[in-house]
């Protein structure tokens, strides 16, 4: 299974409580996945998310959660180019989900009464029908939440529920993955003021007039917020930030 | 979806009670109402259905990201008294520019309850509460606001299914015209770049990535300031990660 990586550091209590915990939290999310798959009698649930911003050539779906087993990368990798640009044009215009017809005589996806508001991948392409989701957050934490099997037939109701579910999920995994930066890379009040500033178009002699400090102190507070940040410069840095919440 | 196509109803509406109590409509009922007014792309009725669904008198469907200006284009359509809108859009964006894009990503289907400001006047036996909902259809942030009479209590799961039909209907209506308004005229190429840079690269790389003189990534970089009014380049890349361009 892979999921959401743990940041490979080496270990004190602290970090393997918070490793433990993490993991027990994935263990709940695939408990709950399990319980939609079983409730319209799929075989399987994967969940991608969005990876990169903006254009298009620089973002792809990746498998974050899946039941796959021994087989996740084959079949993501299977899923992901059948379908992976037909559900990245989607997710950007519309939140209507998606269905497909697998390759075999009866692998289809149904729903009796919600034909209106589902959209159709090309059938048979693959060796098993499903039932894409799409979450989308914003900025971040975008998505699908997947259900794949050979007959699948779910009526509105039941993929209202669980499309209300999935985006509970997506909501949940990008919660995990605020708490996983915050405490690593917590930036000082001042360091956030001067990024603040600087995204809001101010420049650094600017900023230290306001600030009341020198250029060199505004420069120098940018560079260990780029530092913090994982950034190469400070446009980068403000990007990040504001993707992140430390500033708006 | 036309943002300026606001259909303001005439206050006071259907008593509160008739509309919101009165007769219950199963989900299959409304699935069915939904499609019929989604084919003819009547937005308005859609959203009426769906209030009197979950329960509530009015509904306001407002789009985020063009609340740049406290104006009231973000409107997408509404039944709310028109001086309760024009009063709620000030407190709107207000509200949007305190939250962060985090809070924001990690709210989106969650209803909230919020009051209404003490000086707007509302018709007697609506509760000064309101509901929100925000989710997004593509790179569009859309909240759905509902107001209820006092005495009805709106359950959480209707809201949430009420919600994501609302994103169902909006995406139905958008998808023909999709991504019109939406990126402030700027060019592939300068959402290109923009892109690029807020990835930390400088124009020189830039210029070896797309295959371009650094003078005209330069260029690209001055209209996207010009276009968007922005005095800085990290500026620019602020307002294009804010509004999710990039």
């Amino acid at each position: 299974m892979t999921y959401f990586l743990p940041h490979a550091r080496t270990g004190d209590d602290a970090k393997a409580g918070r490793q433990q915990a993490r993991a027990s939290k994935a263990a709940t999310l695939v408990a709950r996945l399990q319980a939609m798959q079983k409730q319209i009698n799929a075989k399987n649930f994967a969940v991608l998310r969005l990876n990169g911003n903006g254009l298009p050539a620089t973002r792809k779906l990746s498998c974050v959660l899946d039941n796959w087993g021994v087989d996740t990368e084959a079949m993501a990798h299977e899923l992901v180019s059948a379908y992976g640009s037909e559900m990245l044009a989607h997710l950007d215009t519309s939140l209507l989900p998606i269905l497909w017809n697998g390759t075999g005589e009866h692998q289809a996806a149904e729903t009796p009464d919600f034909g209106r508001f589902t959209q159709r991948l090309t059938a048979r392409l693959l060796p098993y029908s499903g039932l894409a989701l799409p979450v989308r957050l914003g900025a971040q934490g975008n998505g699908y939440v997947l259900f794949l099997g050979s007959y699948i037939d779910v009526p509105s109701e039941v993929i209202i529920d669980l499309h209300g579910r999935s985006c509970q999920i997506m909501t949940d995994l990008l919660g995990a993955d605020e708490r996983r930066m915050l405490p690593s890379e917590s930036l000082s009040d001042r360091e956030i003021g001067c990024l603040q500033m600087a995204g809001d178009g101010y420049i650094s002699e600017e900023i230290a007039e306001k600030m009341g400090l020198s250029v060199h102190t505004v420069n120098a507070y940018l560079g260990a917020a780029t530092t913090k940040l994982d950034s190469v410069n400070r446009i980068q840095a403000i990007a990040k930030a504001i993707r992140l919440g430390y500033i708006s | 979806m036309d943002a300026l196509q606001t259909e303001i109803a005439i206050w006071p509406a259907p008593i509160a009670g008739v509309r919101g109590v009165g007769r219950p409509v199963s989900k299959e009922q409304l699935i069915r109402r939904l499609g019929e007014f989604a084919e003819r792309g009547n937005l308005g009725k859609g959203l009426a259905a769906l209030t009197e669904y979950v329960g509530a008198t009015h509904y306001l469907l407002a789009r985020y990201d063009l609340s740049q200006d406290e104006g009231l284009d973000f409107v997408v359509c509404s039944d709310w008294p028109f001086d309760v809108v024009k009063r709620l859009g000030k407190v709107m964006s207000q509200l949007h520019s305190k939250t962060n894009e985090m809070e924001k990503c990690l709210s989106v289907m969650q209803p909230v309850f919020m009051s209404l400001p003490d000086d707007i006047d509302i018709a007697r036996g609506t509760s000064r509460e309101y509901c929100s909902i925000t989710f997004n259809v593509g790179r569009a942030r859309l909240s759905l606001m509902l107001l209820f009479p006092q005495d009805v209590i709106l359950s959480q799961e209707s809201l949430r299914d009420v919600g994501l039909l609302t994103g169902y209907f909006a995406s139905f209506t958008t998808e023909r015209g999709a991504r019109t308004d939406r990126d402030f005229e700027l060019t592939e190429r300068e959402l290109e770049c923009l892109f690029w840079i807020a990835e930390g690269k400088t124009s020189d790389e830039i210029a070896v990535i797309l295959g371009i003189s650094r003078n005209t990534i330069n260029n690209y970089i001055t209209s996207v300031m010009r276009k968007t009014a922005t005095k800085t380049r990290s500026e620019a890349i602020a307002y294009a990660v804010r509004n999710n361009l990039v």
